[in-house]
């Protein structure tokens, strides 16, 4: 009983998290690209309730005056944090055009709720579009990853004979290459600046390129169990055409691993593009993503005095943990049933 | 006998693979990559001519492949151009940096894995007690441990953050600069082992646990053995098997699994010089360090079936299961 | 290659089943060194069933019985040799032809835990070849299965119950449902008996029967269990290494056994039989 709540929160917090950075352009109050040159490395800004000693229930906040670390705030007026308000336009999930934001507060204030970075950029909204392309890579990829897996898996081990082993070959080859490298090694030979999208598409590629294997091995193990079985003859005995024999008996077994692999793939791939993009091989400026907005922690001084600049990391954090904690739950389950 | 032929010819084809890999990989940018060099204004006529020739690049693909898989034999892995020294030198001495830094790592990770995993495998209350913590830096991505762990070292002031001896070290007594050098690479060895520790704890464990399950255990405890005997006499040997095999595979990432570590914690190994490479796009180091990595590895793989081999019976007298 | 056989070529009416001149070979490789030995699993067999009767194929492990059903149910391809079902000859049909000839033919499994998709209902199970076969709608598919049901002796109210929730002797049951569905006209039962207590042994023997009468249905019935055999079968070929050594009706064999490896097939039986009377202290 415990674990079908367990499994029904960790689902929740999973769609909760992937609807947050789906909806980035409303819940963000800034476009992640504006830049407030004279506000560079500003702290969160603090919100206050209490207002010459009454307590007000809607929070306000006192505009920033300087940047550099540390919190100057002007307390000459306080700006009343309102919600719904008109602000910069966005695209809403890349179909139609609003200028709706969840909260925001009058200017010239800005609500940097999670500071600002080198260039006076809102943390928070480059966090919430940032996290687009890092959960859209992770997830694309583990897709393609799976997909190309699941089809030589299933090729191989239900065809047998010398696809087989030409195939499993071929797997043992990609499994044998330490990944990264190679991911660098493919990463060398492209053009170093590339557009966005381009860099994105490109990412996604390598990494499938480089994973298939693992994923291949575990359904083409799946798939030669499932095609010896004695229920799979007999359904061959009554005339069952091969595609027959694949959608009823044997796909259906490799659900169970597509899922529990797709629960550990989505959060190594989203790791793999923060670290590429921090190394700045993925994706590059000034297109936010978790892994290009860590990577300016390089810098001593900013590691040092800018906390709020590790924002991506926990977000990294609490995603991997979740997809972990529900791939341990799929996992389980599987073995009970 | 037949079956240590069978995985070294495994072993040998997979190398060969790899290099033919890397080759169609390196040919695929020839054209573009040589045309940059000639647009480059630093490097002479003189000197694309020599490499030229020196590579044969006019030459059909096979003679340049076999040219590659001669030259990848002795070691020549080509010519830098970043660095202008051949690409095996370079290589080498980085190489060595690395494998300071991860045999230290893999050392201190085995050493506290084995106790770890064999007594959170016995005694229940242990496991409930580290279970969280190793659930946690399994599922927490290596990038961020080392954020974290050099975050906490900035913050301390403790351990030197940044290359492997400190300015004007030379200077100093072997004793001083031995002791130099610890707390360098105290730092990495840290981040490798919080990230090697959890995952090699939780396989020796759940091997334990297995074992512990067995009926001839729940036989051993009956006739009255007590249980340190029980651990070492009956249940360790066995759990042994599948540790073995993963320690194999502990050596197999030796080269490979420190790229990220030495990056962020400026430790002077292959991981930074590849990821320099990469972004001026000196093709032959990294396809060099790829090459060199993938040996590694498929050696590794090969030294833990040799191990299997040795330790586990059942493969050495070919009993079928 | 293969020696001709030595049957009449024009095939009688009355054979359910007639298999000529089998030959089932495999290549067993040593090393990786090109040393391929060629095994003979099946070398040589020639033997009929006639409509209504039931031949039991016995014989020790490794004689190759259950080799013969695999090739004539067509789930491998016999070597060299012909299977005449009725009048149709199957042995080197493909594709959609062979779909659509194996029908006459099927094969019940000796463990009936994993003869059936653990997934499936009794009643998905027991329509699958007519699925397969794209025989009849829904309705009438469901009608079908529920009157197969009542045929085997088990209530079509479990119709939706999973498979895996049977007895191992029902499973049997819904097997030979399954089987009859697409009414063959010959059941192999490979070893159908051995997972099974004696008691339900019995009583699949006897529903089996029961079931040739009805259909007049040809058994090839393979079995190590001689005490089996005397109740169902009428002929018995005993095979020993890919070759059959004796044919003969039921009564002859057993009773007066030629071949060495006959005698000792029937010794070994014959002593357990005396084994058992004498614990029983009961004479035969």
């Amino acid at each position: 009983m415990r674990r079908k709540i367990q499994t029904r929160l960790l689902i929740v917090a999973l769609i909760g998290l992937h609807l947050a950075v789906l909806f980035a352009g409303f819940i963000a109050p800034y476009n992640p690209e504006t830049q407030n040159r004279e506000l560079p490395y500003a702290p969160p800004v603090r919100v206050h309730f209490n207002y010459s000693g009454k307590v007000h229930f809607r929070p306000f906040i006192y505009a920033e005056t300087t940047g550099q670390g540390t919190l100057d705030e002007d307390f000459s007026r306080p700006y009343p944090v309102h919600w719904f308000v008109r602000g910069d336009d966005h695209q809403l999930l890349g179909l139609f055009n609003s200028n709706l934001h969840l909260f925001g507060v009058d200017a010239p204030a800005q609500m940097f709720l999670l500071g600002t970075d080198s260039f006076g950029r809102d943390e928070l909204s480059r966090l919430l579009y940032g996290g687009q392309i890092s959960l859209a890579a992770g997830l694309l990829a583990a897709f393609v990853t799976l997909l190309a897996g699941a089809i030589i898996g299933t090729i191989s081990g239900y065809y047998g004979n010398w696809i087989d082993e030409a195939l499993m070959a071929s797997a043992e080859l990609f499994l044998a290459l330490p990944w990264l490298y190679f991911l660098l090694v493919v990463r060398a030979l492209l053009p170093l600046h590339v557009s966005a999208t381009m860099s994105f598409m490109l990412l996604i590629a390598v990494i499938a390129v480089i994973g298939w294997a693992r994923p291949a091995r575990l359904i083409r193990g799946v798939v030669l169990s499932a095609r010896t079985r004695d229920y799979v003859s007999a359904a061959r005995g009554f005339g069952a055409s091969d595609f027959y024999l694949l959608r009823r008996h044997v796909l259906p077994q490799i659900l169970g691993v597509l899922l529990t692999q797709a629960a550990l793939l989505v959060p190594q791939y989203v790791a793999a593009e923060v670290t590429l993009s921090f190394f700045g091989l993925g994706v590059s400026e000034p297109t936010p993503s978790w892994g290009n907005m860590l990577s300016v922690l390089q810098q001593y001084s900013v590691l040092r005095s800018c906390s709020w600049l590790f924002a991506p990391a926990v977000a990294l954090v609490i995603t991997s943990v979740i997809y972990w904690l529900l791939a341990d739950t799929i996992r389980y389950s599987l073995k009970s049933s | 006998m037949n079956y240590l032929l069978r995985r070294f010819l495994r072993a040998l084809l997979l190398m060969i693979g790899v290099s033919t890999l890397c080759f169609l990989l390196s040919e695929l940018a020839p054209g573009t990559y040589f045309e940059d060099l000639r647009l480059n204004p630093q490097i002479s006529q003189q000197t694309i001519a020599t490499l030229n020739a020196r590579y044969g690049l006019e030459q059909p693909i096979a003679l340049r492949y076999g040219r590659w898989l001669e030259a990848a034999a002795r070691g020549d892995f080509g010519y830098s151009i970043a660095y202008s020294t051949p690409v095996a030198s370079l290589l080498w001495t980085r190489a060595g940096n690395t494998l300071l830094l991860t045999i230290t790592a893999m050392l201190l990770t085995w050493i506290l894995a084995v106790p770890v995993g064999v007594l959170t495998g016995s005694s229940r209350r242990l496991d409930k007690i580290t279970a969280v913590a190793s659930s946690l830096l399994i599922s927490i991505p290596e990038i961020v441990i080392a954020v974290a762990l050099l975050v906490v070292a900035v913050h301390t002031r403790m351990l030197p953050v940044g290359a492997m001896q400190s300015l004007g070290s030379e200077d100093l007594s072997t004793l001083a600069r031995v002791k130099d050098i610890l707390l360098h690479i105290a730092l990495p060895t840290a981040i490798l082992v919080l990230i090697g520790l959890p995952i090699i704890a939780q396989h020796i464990r759940s091997s334990v646990v297995e074992v512990l399950e067995a009926p001839y255990i729940r036989a051993a405890r009956g006739l009255g053995i007590g249980p340190v005997r029980i651990l070492f006499r009956h249940v360790l040997p066995v759990a042994a098997n599948p540790a073995i095999s993963l320690f194999g595979f502990s050596l197999a990432a030796l080269v490979s699994g420190s790229l990220l570590v030495e990056v962020i914690t400026g430790w002077p190994g292959l991981g930074p010089l590849i990821l320099e490479a990469t972004l001026s796009r000196d093709l032959f180091v990294v396809v060099g360090g790829a090459m060199l990595s993938a040996v590694f590895m498929i050696g590794g793989n090969f030294v833990a079936d040799l191990l299997l081999l040795v330790s586990d019976p059942r493969i050495r007298t070919g009993a079928q299961d | 290659m293969f020696p001709a056989s030595n049957m009449l070529t024009d095939p009688h009416k009355s054979m359910a089943l007639r298999v000529c001149g089998l030959y089932k070979q495999y290549w067993r490789r040593a090393v990786i060194w090109r040393k391929r030995t060629k095994i003979f699993a099946v070398n040589g067999i020639d033997f009929e069933i006639a409509t209504g009767q039931t031949l039991a194929l016995v014989g020790s492990s490794g004689s190759g019985k259950s080799t013969v059903a695999r090739c004539i149910s067509r789930q491998e391809r016999p070597s060299a040799g012909q299977i005449w079902l009725e009048d149709k000859e199957i042995s080197v049909l493909r594709g959609s032809a062979l779909r659509c000839e194996r029908t006459s033919i099927q094969l019940i499994f000796q463990d009936p835990a994993t003869s059936m998709n653990p997934h499936f209902s009794a009643a998905e199970a027991i329509e699958e070849p007519l699925v397969v076969q794209k025989r009849g709608a829904r309705k009438q598919r469901r009608e079908r299965s529920r009157e197969l049901m009542n045929l085997v002796g088990l209530s079509p109210a479990w119709a939706d119950r999973n498979v895996m929730n049977f007895s191992g002797g029902q499973r049997q049951r819904i097997a030979i449902a399954r089987a009859l569905a697409i009414e063959p006209k010959v059941l192999i039962l490979d070893e159908a008996f051995s997972g099974l207590d004696l008691s339900t042994q019995a009583q699949i023997a006897n529903l089996l029967l029961e079931l040739q009468a009805t259909y007049s249905l040809a058994y090839l019935l393979i079995s190590h269990d001689l005490g089996l055999v005397t109740r169902i079968a009428d002929t018995i070929a005993v095979m020993s290494q890919g070759k059959i050594v004796e044919q003969g009706t039921a009564s002859a064999i057993l009773g007066s056994p030629d071949h060495p490896e006959t005698r000792k097939l029937t010794a070994s039986w014959t002593k357990s039989q005396s084994v058992f009377s004498a614990k029983a202290g009961t004479t035969t």
